[in-house]
């Protein structure tokens, strides 16, 4: 698996800096508003409450999933969602005085990634690669910015000798960076059976989970007395508080429950939405696991930290029945069968020919292999990114990364072998960085000329060919900033600024001299499913972010666990604000929130992407302990241990959670109309105190976005 | 999949052409009336309205249109396949009707046979921008004897606005358009295979003096040849599009959601069992209809708070209309006592002329208790028994037995209404007498506390004050419940039940009232509840005996 990172390769090409007509100064200006704009937009979006009737089940659910479905349909024709700045933004903040200096550079950044030789790893790879392009398209944005920062730094050099040094240097340590990053996402050891996942996906099992459950949940509480308890119960309250996707599971449905009874079941309402509208369901799952069912959208990640192992993972393990989302199936055609439906000419409507005449014919495999698709993002941008699958034979390296222990035994096809809790290589950069001697900017730097390991034939870069970018034709009504909108202007037509149309002879639209009443179409039956078996989908988010104890601090987690919190220190906050600035999510996100739980100081934190931190030394604010989570750890597990059979104790921590979601209902009634609140009054009257009145809150705005506008 | 699916192909004569498109329609939301669903507004008459716009236009330029430029025949209408399970229509035409899409789908089909095109000219490509959606593309070659270079350039676009949804698909769309490509071109190969064997082209073609501006019109009528021509497949585009309907639906049901939601309430499940019964012993007088559960669904969302069951027929004159106003009107006191009685599952006898004023007040009391806990007779000639029923209402001349009213165990109620209308029921206090209520103080179950203080506290909305009753209620169902399973179903001993009761937080100050309130709202658990507490202990013996 090694190869696999070890062969991304980094393609950058860029052109002598053209003057960009339309693209001034001002523009840059313009697109921070514009990003500003679309996240009042985003809080000014009228979700309606379903809060308002209690026994609306799934509802915030529902709603969100409704949106996206509405949101990303056809049928009213392109609604953009949000203008992404797809460019190299180079121009340097300081220098440009003169707008009339500031130019652009065009560059184009290629990641290609060499797959294992092994068709099944391969496969696996290339499923795991599309399953989860949100967050490798994130890391590629990282690693543009890094190239953007790059560029600007290398430009204060004075001498331009060194000038291409410091670039390559910069650059590389992004790519080490990038490569990294994406082999640690694919091979970090994950929760083996996240309690709450394995719960919804296999019912019958559910007496020896709970069991297990309840008793690594007392071992927690009972292991350092009261120091213990307090500390499960705040990193609890974050996590309830912030990973909001258990609020849905609560919410009492008014179905009757088929089977088994008084347990939970699958929302029927959503199953129906799904078929009828579809939307992406690992989008949603996604915004699950990040808690990003609020209002304002935040997403939150939970680290956990500790030099006892074991103690972190029996926490992971424990915040996996609280860390919620969906679970996914796919549906498959089963293996060896090649008749599909998308095959127009079964051989029964063709003339039989003998099999001697088709030579050129292949034979049809359902798992044909992929041999070079190519993802090209708009051209029209000056970016191109472009991956591409090249089955090349393997370079030498492989048989240097074999030794490494790690990868060794990996040849299984899983996604997620276990892996030694052994510290990751620094990613190779193989490309020496000679020449370079400017302190001034080369921070950071050290540790890439430390770790120089062989040269790494397969890393290829080139960078400065120079070529006189001949497109000229950037079209200004291509880079206008689009209003962001919903839903709000479907009906505005929008006239098709078509540019490629503009040069063709436009395709004449048929005439339909036709009536509504003749032009009824000929009704065909739509081809019966061919036979396809259901079965967990194991490419989806809900197994793979819910990290293990990882061998390094890794910034797309939902939840892990790591050994120290060096390295999280140093890259906390750059990538919490470029969670802000790229949310992996696909739509706008207000804050981006990260718990850190550290088990040997018995502390939890919250840091966010919107205050700094205070004190040094301090990752962000302390976590105040809601005495409602408090009261039901506790009740729970004193039932536990008062030999309550452990289903039960479940389903009444279940009831307790209800009760906390019927509470922020009240909430969310009081707040009504309300403009400013008043805690005391809450203690009293809805026997609200202060410590659960953020939770509380949290939890409203999921079913009542106008409550955070009223408290925060 | 919110998506639609094309076939395009360059044209010799004409360049990119889109030659059939099948667009996925969707019905109206299943959902409640959604604050977005009036902006869609009519679908169908807009489509009506773009195209009268257009088509005169572009109707010089139809003559442009030749046989490799078009699918369907101009009075083809086009098909249409139904999802009868979601109701989803899966329309194929020549080109998107809706203006729109017809130019997305435009832009797609010229991209995609011009500059995205993937290294070799034969493979997928992903391309797109939030204008004018994002197109997973897959060009490929056709056989023709007759073309230039023996060979004709299509791509299958597939276009969406969800981005990410479309790449997370590559694979499935890479593999299913792969076998849609593949089979026509070895259909197509063997078209060519017999045609070439009959004349080859090759030979005729070195033999004919070439020019470059002729050379299509040598070819007059073949020059531009249709894909069914190419490929002899004489049903082609039903079939193609069938294949493109279900990649539309195939992609979309790829990935399926299980997402649990939560337990129904207590509350909920008594409704329905009670709804259940009712069908049960209308079907078994021999049908009259049936009550159907959706409606009483949609009727739940605020019935849920009062549980509202059989609520009689509305009158005129003086109403309670909250609990607050019940409490103005009786007095804090003899409020307080009133709950109480009915929060211990007394019996609470309420005797007046005015059967409307007793309904609404029963009505607003009953929301104390849970559903289950509720009996309510509402005006009866005769005296009932507490156990068939803890709500009574009476006529002033029905005698009540003299070991109720003496046993402290009822507390009756006595209105004597004189004005008719709209009066206001404060001046009715005064003819309001409470009676038999127990002087037994402190009377302090820690709901009635809680909810006295809500009640109280004015800046709260009667709505808030239901939700506070709500939450107290589900508190308190929840102690209920584990009362429950541990004596029983686990048929604990004393002392441990003692213990259970400390931690649910019902000991302390008004801990006997608790217990019994407690012991009372027992009795109004669903049997769906309690059979599976049962059934579930009985499972796990059986795993311990095995």
């Amino acid at each position: 698996m090694c190869v696999l990172v070890s062969l991304v390769c980094l393609v950058l090409v860029h052109s002598n800096p053209v003057d960009m007509p339309g693209r001034g100064h001002s523009e840059d200006g313009d697109s921070g508003i514009a990003r500003s704009a679309s996240l009042s937009s985003l809080l000014a979006t009228p979700l309606p409450s379903p809060g308002s009737s209690s026994g609306s089940g799934c509802a915030s659910s529902y709603q969100r999933r409704w949106l996206r479905s509405q949101a990303t349909s056809l049928q009213h024709g392109p609604i953009p969602r949000w203008s992404t700045e797809e460019m190299f933004s180079l121009s340097d903040e300081s220098c440009s005085s003169n707008p009339a200096m500031a130019r652009r550079k065009k560059i184009a950044v290629s990641i290609i990634i060499s797959l294992p030789e092994k068709e099944e790893e391969s496969h696996s790879f290339q499923e795991f690669f599309f399953s989860h392009f949100p967050l490798f398209e994130s890391h590629m944005n990282k690693l543009k910015t890094a190239i953007e920062r790059a560029m600007i730094v290398c430009r204060r050099v004075a001498e331009a000798s060194q000038r291409v040094q410091v670039y390559l240097c910069r650059v590389m340590e992004a790519l080490g960076e990038f490569r990294m990053t994406v082999w640690n996402l694919y091979m970090a050891p994950r929760i083996t059976e996240p309690v709450w996942l394995t719960m919804v996906s296999q019912s019958a099992e559910r007496n020896q989970l709970c069991q297990r459950f309840l008793k690594e949940m007392s071992l927690i509480m009972d292991h350092g007395a009261k120091n213990q308890s307090v500390f499960l119960s705040a990193l609890l309250t974050a996590v309830l508080m912030y990973h909001l996707a258990w609020v849905p599971t609560v919410m009492p449905s008014n179905h009757l429950p088929i089977k088994p009874v008084c347990q939970k079941h699958a929302s029927h309402t959503v199953d129906l939405l799904a078929k009828s509208h579809p939307y992406n369901p690992l989008w949603a799952q996604l915004g699950d696991l990040y808690g990003a069912l609020g209002s304002p959208v935040r997403v939150c990640r939970t680290v956990v930290v500790g030099r006892r192992r074991e103690l972190v993972q029996r926490v992971l393990y424990v915040l996996s029945y609280f860390i919620r989302c969906s679970d996914l199936q796919e549906n498959t055609q089963p293996p060896g069968h090649t008749d599909s439906p998308a095959n127009p000419c079964p051989p029964q409507t063709t003339k039989p020919t003998p099999l001697s005449e088709r030579t050129n014919e292949k034979p049809l495999t359902p798992e044909s292999e992929l041999t070079q698709p190519a993802l090209f993002p708009e051209r029209t941008n000056e970016k191109t990114l472009r991956v591409d699958f090249v089955d090349t034979s393997p370079a030498p390296v492989s048989e240097r990364t074999r030794e490494k222990g790690p990868v060794a035994g990996s040849a299984e096809p899983s996604p997620f072998p276990e892996v030694t809790n052994e510290r990751l290589e620094c990613a190779e950069v193989g490309q020496e960085c000679f020449g370079y001697n400017n302190d001034s900017v080369g921070a950071g730097l050290e540790h890439i000329l430390a770790s120089q390991s062989p040269p790494v034939q397969r890393v290829k870069f080139t960078i400065g060919s120079p070529r006189e970018a001949e497109h000229e034709e950037r079209q200004c009504g291509l880079h206008r900033k689009l209003p962001h909108r919903l839903l709000t202007d479907i009906r505005q037509s929008e006239s098709s600024d078509s540019s490629l149309g503009d040069s063709d002879e436009e395709e004449p639209l048929p005439r339909q001299p036709y009536t509504a009443a003749e032009m009824r179409e000929h009704e065909l039956p739509l081809p019966s499913s061919c036979q396809t078996e259901s079965r967990p989908s194991v490419n989806h988010f809900g197994r793979s972010l819910l990290g293990g104890y990882c061998p390094q601090y890794m910034p797309d987690f939902a939840l892990h666990g790591i050994s120290s919190d060096q390295r999280l220190k140093q890259c906390l906050m750059a990538d919490l604000e470029h969670t802000v600035l790229h949310p992996a999510l696909d739509e706008p996100v207000a804050e981006a929130v990260c718990i850190v739980a550290d088990t040997d100081r018995l502390c939890v934190q919250v840091a966010t992407s919107q205050r700094r931190v205070c004190e040094p030394g301090r990752l962000g604010r302390d976590v105040m302990v809601s005495n409602l989570i408090h009261t039901l750890l506790t009740s729970v597990l004193q039932l536990h241990t008062l030999n309550i059979a452990a289903d039960f104790c479940v389903m009444h921590l279940e009831d307790r959670l209800q009760e906390i979601y019927f509470k922020s209902c009240s909430l969310a009634e009081y707040l009504r109309g309300q403009r400013r609140v008043h805690v005391k009054e809450l203690g009293l009257a809805l026997g609200i105190e202060s410590s659960d009145l953020p939770l509380l809150a949290a939890v409203a705005s999921t079913h009542s976005p106008y409550v955070a506008q009223i408290l925060l | 999949m919110n998506a639609l699916v094309a076939l395009c192909h360059f044209c010799e004569l004409h360049g990119p052409r889109t030659l059939f498109c099948t667009e996925a329609v969707h019905p109206p939301s299943p959902s409640p009336p959604q604050p977005c669903s009036a902006l869609l507004g009519d679908q169908g008459e807009r489509d009506g309205e773009g195209l009268t716009m257009r088509a005169n236009s572009s109707a010089t330029q139809r003559a442009d249109m030749c046989e490799g430029c078009r699918s369907l025949p101009a009075s083809h209408p086009g098909f249409v396949s139904v999802d009868s399970e979601t109701g989803i229509r899966y329309l194929s035409h020549q080109h998107p009707r809706q203006p729109q899409l017809f130019s997305m789908v435009r832009q797609a089909c010229v991209r995609s046979l011009s500059c995205e095109v993937c290294p070799g000219r034969e493979g997928p490509i992903f391309f797109g921008d939030e204008q004018h959606g994002f197109v997973f593309s897959h060009t490929f070659f056709i056989k023709d004897s007759l073309a230039r270079g023996f060979q004709r350039w299509y791509s299958i676009v597939m276009v969406a606005m969800d981005r990410i949804y479309l790449i997370n698909s590559w694979p499935f769309l890479l593999r299913h358009l792969k076998l849609t490509i593949q089979s026509l071109q070895s259909t197509a190969l063997k078209v060519f295979d017999t045609e070439q064997g009959v004349c080859p082209q090759r030979a005729v073609r070195m033999n004919s003096a070439f020019s470059p501006a002729v050379f299509p019109h040598q070819r007059s009528g073949n020059a531009a040849r249709s894909l069914t021509s190419l490929t002899q497949h004489p049903n082609l585009w039903a079939s193609l599009h069938a294949s493109f309907s279900w990649l539309l639906k195939a992609c979309g049901s790829r990935l399926t959601e299980k997402l649990l939601e939560g337990a129904p309430t207590e509350d909920t499940l008594v409704l329905i069992e009670r709804q259940t019964e009712q069908e049960e012993e209308m079907n078994a007088e021999g049908g009259g209809n049936k009550p159907q559960l959706g409606q009483s669904e949609s009727a739940q969302g605020r019935g849920f708070l009062c549980g509202d069951d059989g609520k009689p027929e509305e009158t005129a004159g003086p109403k309670f209309r909250s609990l607050r106003h019940l409490r103005q009107v009786l007095g804090g006191a003899e409020f307080r006592q009133l709950a109480w009685h009915v929060l211990m599952g007394n019996q609470v006898i309420w005797r007046g002329t005015d059967r409307g004023l007793i309904q609404s007040a029963f009505n607003i009391l009953k929301a104390l208790l849970p559903v289950g806990c509720v009996r309510v007779e509402w005006y009866s000639s005769q005296y009932e028994e507490a156990y068939r029923c803890n709500f009574l209402g009476l006529s002033p001349d029905v005698q009540i037995p003299a070991h109720v009213s003496s046993s402290g165990t009822a507390a009756i109620t006595r209105t004597s209404t004189n004005g008719r209308g709209t009066q206001l029921l404060k001046s009715e206090t005064r003819n309001l007498q409470l009676f038999n209520f127990l002087s037994k103080q402190p009377l302090s179950p820690t709901l009635l506390n809680k909810l006295e203080v809500a009640l109280t506290n004015e800046n709260l909305s009667v709505e808030v004050v239901s939700h506070c009753l709500l939450c107290l209620k589900e508190e308190w169902m929840n102690k209920v419940k584990v009362l429950f399973k541990f004596s029983k179903v686990d048929g604990r001993g004393r002392e441990d039940t003692q213990k259970v009761l400390a931690l649910l937080g019902a000991t302390g100050p008004g801990e006997e009232d608790n217990v019994r309130l407690l012991k009372f709202w027992m009795t109004g658990l669903s049997k769906t509840y309690k059979s599976h507490l049962m059934t579930a202990v009985r499972g796990v013996e059986r795993t311990l005996s095995q």
